[in-house]
């Protein structure tokens, strides 16, 4: 199964998305991100499994994504 | 100590909230939102737990609309300096505190007071009245700290939304000891002073945001987008530079946990009992002077401006100190109020309640009052 990085900035979105996502099934959990000269440090939600599907949640929630890396 | 000054702080905390920080402290004493290990993000969980509970509680909606600050002064300072631009027009009610007043004063802001009038329709008129095409916010006091009256927010808050004005809760005497529902009541900041009605420690303030705040009040790092230099907008990160008080929001966390459990209608309801018991028993003393009306419930939170007759409030307080009941005489950071309930020369005393506190302790505070000596003890315990 494929794995992302959705980058979310903040740790209070990064936690947010996760349990949104835990909540439906998902297997996610929430990490600090390397330093990346575009974003600086932050939070990611590391999701395993159908992107398309956990983003559609986290933006219903009004989850900010800043960027989506497949790992 | 019978402590009475519950408005300040409320004086006794409930067991729960200290062992919540000390928990903290030994267990989760690691940077949230800032380093990536385990302990660090175990810790962020806690704080993120924490502001969904703040969420849920007073009716917004999401974890990320709940700030913590320093106090609710910040919070407040937060809003005004966050929202207003140049040229913007504020409302605020004729009873609100100096952390309303000195700041709209220094920023120089246009500002209108609305008076409360003896009814809701009077007061809602006032506001209405008061509306120019620049009013950007409407600010008020949930309940004044020094005559205890309860705005009718709700209403306010619907007038706000029909003419499209941000509305601003300053919530220090009701977050916590009446219900609030910021969706329903349309408020769009709710300030907040958890350490009063929350039983939280002092140094944590809440602030929640149901609309931007545009600018910062300080600047700093935040664990986000470090390389650049230019402050992250998103809240709540964005308002929180710096690192945040952990052991303060482990305790708040436990204090809005007592808060629910004990329920807070219940807690109201033996608070109002308290005051109402209070009210009669000083109206009957003829050498004591009352500036309000008899408290009703839902319309008072439970604070009691009195003085003594022939005493100034300092020196009433001083005395009642020395008896061992600790209140707060002066003008309560809040000479509007006191203007308007007339007390500018001396001050009051308040008297303002808690969970913690029971009718004994109010029955030996009137007999106390009763006590033919009393003013006479006063030479006594000043020399």
């Amino acid at each position: 199964m494929k794995k992302y990085i959705i980058q979310t900035g903040t740790v209070t979105y990064a936690i947010k998305g996760r349990d949104l996502l835990r909540n439906k099934g998902f297997k996610v959990k929430v990490e600090r991100i390397t330093a990346d000269k575009n974003y600086g440090c932050g939070y990611a939600i590391i999701l395993e499994g159908n992107l398309e599907n956990a983003l559609q949640t986290l933006r219903e929630n009004g989850v900010k994504i800043l960027d989506i890396i497949e790992k | 100590m019978i402590y009475f000054d519950n408005a300040a702080t409320s004086g006794k905390k409930p067991i729960s909230v200290s062992r919540a920080m000390a928990f903290s402290v030994e267990n989760y004493s690691a940077n949230p939102g800032r380093s990536g290990h385990d302990l660090s993000v175990k810790t962020a969980d806690k704080v993120y737990k924490t502001r969904e509970k703040i969420s849920n509680f007073f009716g917004s909606c999401g974890a990320e609309t709940v700030v913590f600050t320093q106090n609710c002064t910040h919070s407040i300072n937060c809003v005004l300096k966050g929202v207003l631009r140049r040229g913007d027009h504020v409302i605020v009610s004729d009873f609100e505190h100096n952390a309303v007043m000195r700041p709209l004063n220094k920023m120089g802001v246009s500002y209108s007071v609305a008076k409360s009038g003896d009814t809701t329709a009077k007061t809602l008129e006032n506001f209405k009245r008061n509306i120019k095409p620049n009013t950007r916010l409407v600010l008020v006091s949930g309940a004044s700290n020094v005559t205890g009256e309860v705005l009718p927010i709700s209403q306010i808050g619907l007038i706000c939304k029909k003419k499209n004005i941000r509305f601003c809760v300053d919530a220090a005497q009701i977050g916590g000891i009446l219900p609030i529902d910021m969706q329903k009541m349309n408020i769009d900041y709710l300030c907040l002073a958890p350490h009063k009605g929350l039983y939280a420690p002092m140094g944590i303030g809440v602030l929640i945001c149901r609309k931007p705040i545009e600018n910062t009040l300080i600047e700093g790092g935040t664990g986000t987008d470090s390389v650049n230099f230019l402050q992250p907008t998103t809240l709540p990160e964005g308002l929180e530079s710096g690192t945040i008080n952990v052991p303060a929001i482990f305790g708040l966390s436990a204090g809005v946990d007592f808060v629910k459990n004990k329920g807070i209608e219940t807690i109201y309801k033996h608070e109002f009992s308290l005051l109402s018991y209070l009210y009669d028993e000083l109206l009957k003393n003829e050498k004591i002077v009352l500036y309000t009306k008899p408290p009703k419930f839902n319309y008072t939170v439970p604070v009691l401006p009195f003085n003594y007759k022939g005493l100034k409030s300092f020196e009433t307080a001083q005395i009642l100190n020395k008896y061992g009941f600790a209140v707060r005489a002066g003008y309560h950071c809040a000479p509007t109020a006191h203007k308007k309930m007339g007390t500018m020369s001396y001050g009051a005393v308040r008297v303002s309640f808690g969970a913690f506190n029971n009718r004994y302790e109010v029955t030996k505070f009137v007999n106390l009052l009763k006590d033919e000596n009393f003013i006479k003890n006063y030479k006594k315990v000043v020399e």
